[in-house]
């Protein structure tokens, strides 16, 4: 993944705020995808393989609502404020009901078989996506077009001459990412759906004992997880402008490591391990070597696993056994 | 398989190069490679099939057998051992070994985390390998300035390494020739198949299986989880090393590509299509695999093709099926998983209601009664042997478990003499099973002392307990569900076998005697228990009060000298109650066994217990005998209820 590199003429202090801006971006992003693992983790403890690439679709499907709107460049005015807002309704109501097929067809029937099976289907189904998005658009990298209109902050706005790049799309990753996990959380918190998750995610048999439709709940989720990935893939595409068949698989693997990190189940942790996710692999992008970054997240994902696998933020009760 | 087909097997094998030869087919190249994926999948298939253990990195150690055999064998630059080309025949020993010790290595931290959180990890492993792989051909590490190594190569990178040796034995072409390593692979096939059904059959590969089917309660059978999944681990990798070093020395060169996670699936696949844990479907996945992989792929192309140019439909004519490979591999893991999760090959189940289904158990067929005569003999002999001087053979003084902020046990004491039945009863939730989890090394006491004859039990985890020989069955029966009935009850002499991989292998005279006699002990428990004739049932098919039969037979096979029992006769019927008590009553006397008994019926914990101890709300409120207890008040006001001893008095006399 790119961003802005810290250009060799930039200061030391300077490389280090433009790789946690960098950071910052990355880690908004791995948040939106960690919500959907964690989400679907909790309540029905499948680690949900396919996840990354309904991000991945997510992006592809975004470029493809807008090549049917007509949009192919810069959008400004009252088309920047009607037609962006109606591509990520659109984007995300289509990845919502991709991973609620999903769900359909190669989860619920293994409901009730060991742990691993709908592991191992959700490993199938990965591998589907990627290549029916490989036979889609090529090998090639896609070109995802300058949508959001790109303005050097600091230099044109503030009139600062500072080797630091902040645009109006870091804004945007931002601006799009916190109104979506606010909406989250008040979902989850304090309406009748949220509140079936919750009490689901606790404890399934209870859960159903007190009336709730379970099987619908967990439909809601996989609907909302997918909605999440589905605007991830948006940002993704109109900040990076490029997309391609395995990105999938990549960000997957990091976003899990970041809902892990986080404390599988736990929606804050999902949030904060995105974020440090984000950093740390921006930083090790810039002070070791972009080539060791992926051996360092997973490293991670390793030490985490074994030595707190709660994560950060979980409860202390995680086996359930 | 019948002598006859075996033959035809072997001749086939054998025949198959010069046949090819003959007919010009020229596809001994693709089939030796085939055979060493098939290799490879036989390995994955003792960690994923045998220890139910998901393993996605497994191509991690593919990589690192290959690469040990390309740098100990090839020039690479740079490499500390340029120059120095090792013999292709101690290279692949070498290669198995380096693949081993890192399975230990990668496992042994990570093998107690759960099955769905490891497979994430060694997914990890897989992708850091390659990675690793591809950086080490150019390290630079520079510490301000200070370069002090530059440029080093130590993996050949991207490139790979290029050429490796080949092995050498007089006389014959490797250089030149496929046949010979046609042969040469065969061999290392066949002998690993032969190694493998050994391991599946004998002591280990049963641990294996308990371990699959039901951790907590291999490890309350006396089978060792940790020690074992590393096994499974470490030989799995092995001969995932061994199938590495010869593959690198056929292809001549190797490049990190090969070994990426698309290889693990596709290794997965076989496994998963064919039959986890069969060796049989395993080859027969990997076969079907490989030539869906390079002939049905490539042919259906063609085929597309010559029809799209025939009816003039030029969208056909530029299709290409091999791309759509990894669309086929996803779509048929998810495929297998749907409608037959068994495999092709897997052991037919019948279906059997699900978890929930246990809150309305079966009617139980009856069961003959048990007989005297029928005690097995080795246990008397066991019985006799094994007494030594003190009273006590379980003193709990103390005993203090809570969870967050419940007290499950507090203070809790409670003394099993030799040769005693003991009731513990008490409401729901009053922290009975938790006392069992508690002595059996399940959960870890906060405070308070446990001696089994004359030692702790503290901080031991439970196969040591088993070990020591107290042996426990559960609430809700907790059997190897796929396995048969008399490999349940084998799995519980685990802890009294000694034999170790090589001796599985080998089977010297003493391995072969020692499991002809552990056959022997778990048939006559099984007579004992009223079973006999159901050896090769899988237990998941036995109705609920054999099941019930059969972890008793389980328990009795760990060579206990106190057993806990919590509630045997949850779900039975009267007569099977009966029988159940009379079992019981007769392990005390003919085997001076002592028994801590977890019971709610109260008929049977009043008739057949020395003396009963109740809890209620994790404390010991009343012991004594039948009698005292049916009186006592705090008794009668937590859990007998005022109703109790009239009714009792009107049922049946006192002892």
């Amino acid at each position: 993944m790119g961003g802005h590199l810290g250009a060799p003429h930039m200061t030391g202090w300077e490389v280090l705020v433009q790789q946690t801006i960098n950071g910052l971006t990355r880690g908004a992003v791995f948040a939106l995808i960690a919500l959907g693992y964690t989400m679907v983790y909790g309540i029905i403890e499948l680690i949900n393989f396919a996840h990354g690439d309904v991000f991945m679709l997510g992006l592809f499907i975004s470029l493809a609502w807008f090549a049917l709107l007509g949009v192919t460049g810069v959008l400004t005015g009252w088309k920047l404020v009607t037609l962006l807002p109606l591509v990520f309704v659109l984007t995300m109501l289509t990845t919502a009901a991709l991973n609620v097929a999903i769900d359909r067809i190669a989860y619920r029937p293994l409901r009730r078989s060991s742990r691993l099976a709908p592991l191992i289907t959700a490993i199938g189904v990965s591998f589907m996506l990627e290549n029916v998005a490989l036979l889609w658009k090529g090998p090639a990298p896609i070109a995802y077009p300058d949508i959001f209109p790109s303005v050097d902050i600091l230099r044109e706005w503030f009139g600062l001459d500072s080797a630091i790049f902040l645009t109006t799309k870091d804004i945007l990753v931002v601006g799009a990412t916190l109104p979506l996990m606010l909406a989250l959380h008040y979902f989850v918190t304090r309406t009748r759906w949220g509140k079936a998750m919750r009490a689901t995610a606790q404890d399934r048999e209870t859960a159903q004992a007190m009336g709730i439709d379970v099987e619908r709940t967990i439909l809601i989720t996989f609907f909302v997880g997918g909605a999440l990935a589905g605007a991830a893939g948006l940002i993704q595409g109109m900040y990076y402008n490029i997309g391609q068949w395995w990105m999938g698989y990549q960000a997957g693997l990091r976003a899990f490591t970041a809902a892990v990190l986080g404390g599988i189940g736990s929606m804050s942790g999902a949030a904060l391990g995105g974020l440090v996710i984000g950093f740390l692999s921006a930083w090790s992008d810039q002070y070791i070597s972009a080539r060791w970054t992926n051996a360092i997240v997973f490293s991670i994902l390793i030490v985490v696993l074994v030595f707190r696998p709660r994560g950060l933020l979980g409860e202390a009760s995680a086996d359930k056994a | 398989m019948t002598a006859l087909a075996r033959t035809v097997l072997v001749v086939a094998l054998l025949a198959y190069p010069f046949v090819d030869r003959a007919l010009g087919l020229q596809t001994v190249h693709a089939v030796s490679d085939g055979m060493i994926y098939m290799l490879l999948a036989l390995g994955l298939n003792i960690v994923v099939g045998y220890a139910g253990l998901l393993d996605l990195g497994y191509a991690a150690f593919f990589a690192i057998g290959a690469y040990a055999m390309g740098l100990l064998n090839s020039p690479v630059l740079g490499s500390p051992l340029y120059g120095h080309a090792w013999s292709f025949w101690l290279c692949i020993w070498v290669a198995a070994a380096v693949s081993a010790l890192l399975g230990l290595v990668i496992g042994a931290p990570t093998l107690r985390v759960r099955g769905d959180y490891l497979a994430i990890i060694t997914l990890g492993f897989g992708e850091i390998i390659p990675v690793a792989i591809r950086n080490l051909g150019d390290v630079t590490i520079e510490i301000g300035g200070w370069r002090p190594i530059e440029r080093l190569n130590l993996t050949g990178g991207e490139n790979g390494v290029n050429p490796v040796g080949r092995p050498y034995l007089p006389g014959v072409p490797f250089e030149t020739d496929p046949i010979p390593w046609y042969f040469l692979i065969l061999v290392i096939g066949a002998f690993s198949v032969w190694a493998m059904s050994r391991l599946r059959d004998s002591r280990l590969g049963r641990a294996w299986m308990a371990i699959r089917e039901d951790e907590t309660a291999a490890d309350c059978t006396g089978v060792n989880p940790v020690s074992t999944k590393l096994l499974a681990f470490a030989l799995g990798a092995s001969f995932s090393g061994f199938a590495g070093s010869v593959y690198a020395a056929k292809l001549q060169a190797i490049t990190p590509g090969a070994f990426e996670f698309q290889v693990s699936i596709m290794l997965l696949c076989m496994v998963v299509l064919g039959g986890a844990g069969s060796i049989r479907g395993v080859i027969l996945g990997a076969m079907l695999i490989t030539i869906f992989d390079r002939v049905v792929l490539s042919q259906t192309t063609f085929l597309v093709r010559w029809i799209g140019r025939a009816t003039g439909v030029s969208a056909l004519t530029a299709i290409d099926l091999t791309l759509w490979r990894w669309f086929f591999f996803g779509l048929g893991l998810v495929l297998v998983m749907l409608l037959r999760p068994q495999g092709l090959a897997g052991r037919r189940v019948r279906p059997v209601a699900t978890e929930d289904a246990g809150d309305e158990p079966a009617v139980p067929e009856p069961s003959a009664p048990p007989r005297l005569e029928a005690v097995p003999e080795w246990l008397k002999a066991r019985a006799a042997a094994g007494v030594d001087g003190s009273d006590a053979v379980l003193d709990v003084q103390g005993l203090t478990k809570s969870f967050g902020g419940v007290v499950a046990l507090n203070a809790v004491d409670l003394v099993v003499p030799r040769g005693a039945i003991i009731g513990l009863i008490g409401p729901n939730g009053a922290g009975k099973t938790t006392f069992f989890n508690v002595v059996t090394g399940l959960v870890r006491p906060d405070a308070g002392r446990i001696t089994f004859a004359g030692r702790s039990l503290v901080g031991l985890r439970p196969n040591a307990v088993v070990a020591r020989g107290i042996a426990r069955t559960f609430q809700s029966i907790r059997l190897f569900p796929l396995m048969s009935v008399l490999d349940n009850v084998l799995v519980g002499e685990h802890c009294r076998l000694a034999s170790t991989v090589a001796g599985a292998v080998l089977r010297p005279p003493a391995v072969i005697a020692e499991e002809r006699r552990a056959r022997e002990r778990a048939r006559a428990l099984l007579a004992f228990v009223g079973l006999d004739g159901k050896d090769d049932d899988l237990a998941r098919n036995l109705p609920y009060g054999d099941q019930r039969r059969l972890e008793i037979a389980r328990a009795l096979a760990t060579e206990p000298r106190l057993l806990l029992l919590d509630e045997p006769t949850a779900g039975m019927n009267p007569r099977e109650t009966d029988t159940l008590t009379e079992l019981i009553g007769l392990l005390r006397r003919e085997l001076s066994l002592s028994i801590l008994l977890i019971e709610h019926d109260m008929e049977v914990v009043m008739g057949i217990s020395d003396r009963i101890s109740v809890l209620d709300y994790g404390t010991r409120i009343a012991e004594g005998t039948a009698a005292e207890i049916q009186r006592h008040p705090r008794v009668i006001e937590a859990y007998l209820g005022t109703g109790y001893e009239a009714e009792a008095a009107g049922r049946s006399a006192p002892r």
